[in-house]
C-alpha cells in the first residue's frame, strides 16, 4: 500500500474501503478514486477535492461491491477455528483462578439478566390469555376528591363503582353487550359435612363465564348464575371439599350474613397466576352483603365492573354515552355533594365521571389501585441491577485479560511471524471471548433453574420454566452472549493484536504493562460496587429502624384470632365467652375484642364540625383493649364495663385532640355522627399516639369507641397469651376455641408478624439489594483480587530490588496497596452523592424514618476499603515475601 | 438474442468501452460521457456496472501498467468481447428495424 505519496488524501476513507473492497478490484478503484482526487485538487483546490474524495469513496460502499467479496478470509478462519479452540481451551486451563473469575462473574451476570427477562415476559403476558382481551373494559370513576384535597391532583380514580352501573349500562348503551360485576377477597366460612376452612369469595355476574377466557370444566355457561343459589369452584376446591367425587349438584353451607346453602353449578379451572382477576369460589353478585340496598343507592361505590364492547365500537361515542348515563342517574347526587363540598370546587371540573381502561392495561396501570397492579419502575430497577452486575463481569474480563496480556505477546508475536495478519489475530481473541462467553452462558442458565424458586419468593411471583419459555430464554441468552463477547472481548483484541512481532520476540521487554484503559474500568467497577453497598447499609438501617421501634404498644405473642361470627352482637358474645373460659389458664394473659386488628383494615369516618371537613380512623375496642395492648393513656381513664354510659363515649389519640385544637380534652364532645340534637359523644380519655397505620404514614386522627351499631362489632380478638411457652399457650387456645366454637375455623396470626406483613415489599427489596450487592462486591473483589495479582507479579523484580536496597516489609506492602486505596476512593467519591440522591429517593416513602448521616457514608466507605484491601492484601503480602535473591538471579 | 438485454446506462458504458479502446477504465468512461453526452454520472455507479458488465461476460479486464500518476495505482483497463460487440450490434440494428416501421412524420407548413 503506497498511500503516502498522496499528501493530503484522508487515509482513513481508502483504509476502510480496501477492507470492504475485493482485493483483486481495489486497486483499480483505489487509483481511480485518487485519479480523480487529483484532477478535482487542480479544478477545485484541496478542501472541496477531499470533501468529494470522501462522498465519491462513500458510494463505493455499494451492495454489489462489497457482496463481490468472495470472503476468502472465511475460509482461513474456519481452518484456523480448530487452532483457535484448542490454544483457547490451553489457555482457560492454564489460568484456572481468571478463568473461574471470568466464567463466574460472567455467569451470574447472564444469569441475573435471564431472570429479569423472564419477570418482564411474565408482566408482559399478564391477562394477555383472554380471547376478547381487545373488546374489554373495566369502567372506572373520576371524580373531583373533597375527602382529602390535593390541589395538584383533586380527581380520585378508582375501580370502584356502584351496584346499579352494570344492568344500566348493558340495557341502555348499545356498544356494551356483555357486563359483569366483580368484587373479590371477603372471606367466609364453609361447610360441608365435617369439613370447615375458610375460604376467600368472588361475586360475580352470570357474563363473567363467557366474557372471560378461564376455561369452564363442567357446567353449561349459558345457564349459570341464571339462580341465586349456584356456585362455581375451582378443581382445587372441589379436591379439598369432596375427594374425587363429583362435584356437581353437591350443596355447600357458606356464612354469608347466615348460613346459605349453595349448589354447585360448574367448576372451572384455576386462574393462571398472570391474571389480575382471581378466585376460588365465585358466587352471584345478588348474594352480596346489601345487594339490594346498594342497587338503588347511586351514591355507593363498592363493586368494579367491566363490559365487553361491540369489537367494532366506537370508544368516542361509548365515552358521549358514558357521561349521558351519568347525567342520568347522578344529576341530582352530583349537585347535591358541589353544594355541600367543603373545598372550593372550580365550575368547570366535574364532580364526577366515568372512565375506561382496556384489560391489558390494567396490571401496569398504576394510578388505579387493583389486585396485583404493578409499577413497570419495578422491572426497571431489577433490570439495572442485572446490567449493572453484567457491567461489572465485563469489566472483570476487560482488565483481567488486558493485564494478563504480558503472556499471550510471545503467542502474538510469533502468530504474526508466521504470517497472521492482524484481524486474524483479533478473531483469534473475539473467538476466545466468545467461547468463555459460551461457558458462562451454559453455567447461567444452571443458575437460573437453580434460583428460580427463590427469585419467585423475591418478586412473589410464579414463574414456571416451560419448554417455550426455555427455549426463549436460551435465545435471549445467546443474543445476550454474543454482545457479552463482543462488548468484553473487542478492546483486549483490539489491544492484544497491535503488538509489534520484532519488539516483542526480542525479549527486551520489561513485564509492566502499560494498560492504562484498566484503571478507570476498576474505579467505574468499585463505584458501582460503592453504590449498592451504599445502598445496602441504608436501607439495612431504615428497616431496622421500623422493625425495632416502639409503636407506642405492645405487639409481641399477642395471637390475632378472627372471630367469624358476622357483623353482629354474636362476636361480642364469643369473645365474652372465651375470655372467661380463659380466666383460669395461666398461659393466657388477657384477652381483647376489637373491630379490626393492626394491619387488616380500618374505617375511617368524614365528619363536619363547624363547616370544616375532619376525618378519622376509628377502631371498636373494649375494655381490656387498651390495657391488653400497653398503650399508654395520656389523660382520663380506660374504658370501664360497669359504666353503661361509656358505650357513647370515646378514647381519642392525640393527633385528633391536635386536629381539633383541643386544650381541655377531657370536657370536650366529639361530635363525629353529625347529631344535630347532642353535643356527640364525650371524650373520657386521651392515649399517646401510638403506630395504628404503617410508619410510611405519619400519625392521624383516631377514636376507640364502643358504640356497636356505628362502630362495629368484635370481629376479631386479641389474644395475649404468656412468654414462658409459647407452643403450649397455641396449643391451649386452640383447644378452649374448638370447645367453645366446634364448627368454626380457628385461623389465627400473630401480630407482629401482621405487623412485619405491612413492610413486605420493602423487606423483599432489601433482600434483593442485598443479594446482588453480595455478588456485585464478590464479582469485582474477584477482579480486584486477580488485578492485584497480576501488578504484583508485574512488579516483582522492582520489590526485589528495592528489598535488596533495604526496604521494609511494610514499605512494599504500602507501595503496592497505595494505589487500590486511590481507586477506591476515587471511587467512592463517584458513588457517594449518586447513592445520596437515589436513597433519599427511597426514602421519601417512609413518614418515620433515619436521616442520612456522615456516619452512614463513613461505615459503607469503611465497609468498602477493608473488603478492597483484603482481597488485595493477599498477593501483596505473597509479594513482599519473596526473597530477592529467587527473582533476581535470572537478571 | 431474445432473453440479453441491456439496461440503459449498461449499454452507454458498454459503449464507451468500445470506444475508448485500450484507454477504457473506470475514471476515462465518466469523463467521456460528460464530454460526449454533457452527463454526469458518478464513480462508483461506473465501477459497479463494467463489474456487471464483467460478469456477464460481455467486457473483459485486465490490470494496466503502473504509471505515476494516480500514485502509482494501476489501472484495470476494460475491452469489450466478441459477445459484447454482438450484443451491441444486435441492439443497434433492432432498434433501427424499429425506426424503420416508424411511420414517416410528415409536417404540414
Amino acid at each position: 500500500m503506497i498511500k503516502e505519496e498522496i499528501e493530503g488524501t484522508p487515509k482513513f476513507v481508502l483504509n476502510i474501503l480496501s477492507r470492504i473492497c475485493p482485493p483483486e478490484l481495489y486497486e483499480g478503484i483505489e487509483g481511480d478514486l485518487l485519479e480523480q482526487f487529483e484532477v478535482d485538487e487542480k479544478e477545485f483546490g484541496i478542501s472541496k477535492a477531499k470533501r468529494k474524495f470522501i462522498i465519491n469513496s462513500i458510494r463505493f460502499l455499494h451492495p454489489s461491491i462489497i457482496l463481490r467479496n468472495k470472503f476468502s478470509f472465511d475460509l482461513i478462519n474456519t481452518m484456523m477455528l480448530g487452532n483457535y479452540f484448542k490454544v483457547a481451551v490451553r489457555n482457560i486451563q492454564k489460568r484456572k483462578l481468571y478463568s473461574f473469575i471470568n466464567a463466574f462473574g460472567l455467569s451470574i451476570g447472564i444469569a441475573f439478566c435471564m431472570l429479569i427477562y423472564l419477570f418482564i415476559q411474565d408482566e408482559k403476558s399478564f391477562d394477555q390469555f383472554h380471547e376478547n382481551r381487545a373488546d374489554i373494559y373495566r369502567i372506572e370513576e373520576k371524580s373531583f376528591d373533597t375527602w382529602q384535597h390535593d390541589s395538584a391532583d383533586p380527581y380520585r380514580k378508582s375501580a370502584w363503582i356502584q351496584t346499579g352501573v352494570k344492568q344500566a349500562l348493558k340495557d341502555e348503551l348499545p356498544e356494551v353487550i356483555k357486563a359483569t360485576r366483580y368484587n373479590h377477597g371477603e372471606k367466609a366460612v364453609v361447610h360441608f359435612g365435617e369439613k370447615v376452612f375458610t375460604e376467600s369469595l368472588a361475586y360475580v355476574d352470570d357474563d363473567f363465564f363467557t366474557m372471560f377466557s378461564f376455561k369452564l370444566l363442567k357446567g353449561n355457561p349459558d345457564k349459570l348464575f341464571k339462580n341465586k343459589s349456584d356456585v362455581v369452584i375451582t378443581p382445587s376446591i372441589a379436591q379439598k371439599y369432596f375427594g374425587d367425587e363429583d362435584p356437581m349438584g353437591k350443596t355447600i353451607q357458606i356464612d354469608l350474613e347466615k348460613e346459605t346453602s349453595f349448589i354447585v353449578a360448574g367448576v372451572i379451572e384455576s386462574h393462571p397466576a398472570n391474571s389480575s382477576l382471581q378466585y376460588d369460589i365465585l358466587l352471584p353478585q345478588e348474594n352480596r352483603w346489601g345487594y339490594e340496598r346498594n342497587l338503588a343507592q347511586w351514591g355507593n361505590f363498592n363493586t368494579p365492573t367491566f363490559v365487553q364492547l361491540r369489537s367494532d365500537a366506537d370508544l368516542v361515542s361509548f365515552k358521549a354515552n358514558l357521561d349521558k348515563l351519568t347525567d342520568k342517574y347522578m344529576s341530582d347526587n352530583l349537585k347535591k355533594w358541589r353544594e355541600e363540598a367543603t373545598v372550593p370546587i372550580p365550575a368547570e371540573a366535574k364532580m364526577m365521571e366515568y372512565q375506561f381502561t382496556r384489560l391489558p392495561d390494567w396490571h401496569l396501570k398504576t394510578e388505579i389501585d387493583w389486585d396485583k397492579v404493578s409499577d413497570p419502575k419495578y422491572s426497571m430497577i431489577l433490570g439495572g441491577i442485572a446490567l449493572l452486575i453484567l457491567l461489572i463481569a465485563c469489566i472483570n474480563y476487560v482488565s483481567l485479560a488486558l493485564t494478563t496480556s504480558a503472556s499471550r505477546r510471545i503467542e502474538v508475536g510469533i502468530r504474526k511471524v508466521v504470517g497472521a495478519q492482524r484481524n486474524q489475530l483479533m478473531y483469534q481473541f473475539g473467538f476466545e471471548s466468545l467461547l468463555l462467553a459460551f461457558i458462562s452462558m451454559c453455567i447461567g442458565i444452571g443458575l437460573v433453574i437453580l434460583f428460580l424458586p427463590s427469585f419467585n419468593q423475591f418478586t412473589s411471583k410464579d414463574i414456571e420454566l416451560t419448554s417455550m419459555n426455555l427455549l426463549q430464554m436460551t435465545m435471549t441468552s445467546t443474543v445476550l452472549m454474543i454482545v457479552v463477547g463482543l462488548v468484553a472481548g473487542s478492546y483486549p483484541s483490539l489491544f492484544l493484536s497491535r503488538f509489534k512481532p520484532a519488539l516483542v520476540l526480542k525479549g527486551g521487554f520489561t513485564s509492566r504493562l502499560q494498560a492504562g484503559f484498566t484503571k478507570p474500568l476498576v474505579v467505574l467497577q468499585f463505584a458501582l460496587s460503592a453504590f449498592l453497598i451504599i445502598s445496602s447499609v441504608i436501607m439495612y438501617r431504615q428497616m431496622n429502624y421500623i422493625t425495632t421501634k416502639n409503636l407506642g404498644y405492645n405487639k409481641d405473642q399477642i395471637m390475632v384470632i378472627p372471630t367469624h361470627s358476622g357483623w353482629n352482637i354474636e362476636a361480642d358474645r364469643l369473645v365474652q365467652r372465651f375470655r372467661d373460659r380463659a380466666q383460669q389458664e395461666p398461659l393466657i394473659e388477657s384477652i381483647a375484642g376489637t373491630s379490626s386488628s393492626f394491619n387488616q383494615g380500618y374505617s375511617r369516618y368524614g365528619y363536619k364540625i363547624k363547616d370544616e371537613q375532619k376525618s378519622a380512623y376509628v377502631y371498636a375496642a373494649d375494655p381490656y383493649y387498651i390495657p391488653t395492648m400497653r398503650i399508654e393513656l395520656v389523660q382520663g381513664r380506660n374504658f370501664d364495663a360497669s359504666i353503661a354510659n361509656d358505650s357513647s363515649g370515646v378514647i381519642v389519640n392525640e393527633s385528633l385532640v391536635r386536629d381539633m385544637k383541643w386544650t381541655d380534652p377531657l370536657n370536650e364532645y366529639l361530635n363525629w355522627k353529625e347529631d344535630s340534637v347532642g353535643l356527640g359523644s364525650p371524650v373520657i380519655g386521651v392515649v399517646k399516639d401510638y403506630h395504628f397505620l404503617s410508619l410510611e404514614r405519619d400519625f392521624e386522627p383516631m377514636f376507640l369507641s364502643m358504640n356497636k351499631s356505628n362502630v362495629g362489632y368484635l370481629t376479631t380478638m386479641l389474644v395475649k397469651v404468656s412468654s414462658a411457652d409459647l407452643p403450649a399457650a397455641v396449643e391451649k387456645v386452640k383447644s378452649i376455641w374448638k370447645e367453645l366454637n366446634p364448627n368454626k375455623p380457628f385461623d389465627y396470626s400473630f401480630l407482629d408478624e401482621d405487623v412485619a406483613k405491612q413492610y413486605a415489599s420493602y423487606q423483599r427489596w432489601m433482600s434483593i439489594m442485598g443479594l446482588s450487592t453480595g455478588f456485585a462486591i464478590l464479582i469485582s473483589c474477584l477482579g480486584l483480587f486477580g488485578l492485584s495479582g497480576i501488578n504484583a507479579v508485574n512488579r516483582t523484580k522492582e520489590i526485589g530490588i528495592r528489598k535488596v536496597m533495604g526496604a521494609e516489609l511494610s514499605n512494599i506492602f504500602v507501595l503496592l496497596n497505595r494505589q487500590y486505596i486511590w481507586l477506591s476512593l476515587m471511587a467512592y467519591a463517584l458513588a457517594i452523592p449518586f447513592s445520596w440522591y437515589i436513597m433519599n429517593k427511597w426514602l421519601s416513602d417512609f413518614q418515620f424514618k433515619i436521616t442520612m448521616g456522615w456516619d452512614l457514608f463513613m461505615i459503607s466507605v469503611l465497609v468498602g476499603l477493608t473488603i478492597a484491601l483484603l482481597t488485595v492484601s493477599y498477593h501483596t503480602i505473597k509479594a513482599a515475601f519473596i526473597n530477592p535473591a529467587e527473582t533476581l538471579k535470572y537478571e | 438474442m431474445s432473453k440479453e438485454y441491456l439496461g440503459e446506462f449498461e449499454e452507454l458504458v458498454l459503449t464507451m468501452v468500445l470506444i475508448l479502446q485500450e484507454d477504457a477504465y473506470g475514471n476515462a468512461i465518466v469523463n467521456e460521457i460528460k464530454t460526449r453526452l454533457d452527463r454526469d454520472s458518478n464513480l462508483s455507479a461506473v465501477h459497479v456496472t463494467l463489474y456487471r458488465l464483467e460478469d456477464k461476460g460481455y467486457v473483459k479486464s485486465s490490470m494496466g501498467g503502473a504509471t505515476n500518476a494516480r500514485g502509482g495505482r494501476r489501472k484495470r483497463i476494460f475491452t469489450i468481447t466478441n459477445a459484447g460487440l454482438a450484443l451491441l450490434r444486435s441492439m443497434k440494428e433492432a432498434r433501427t428495424d424499429l425506426w424503420k416501421m416508424m411511420p414517416q412524420l410528415k409536417f404540414n407548413y
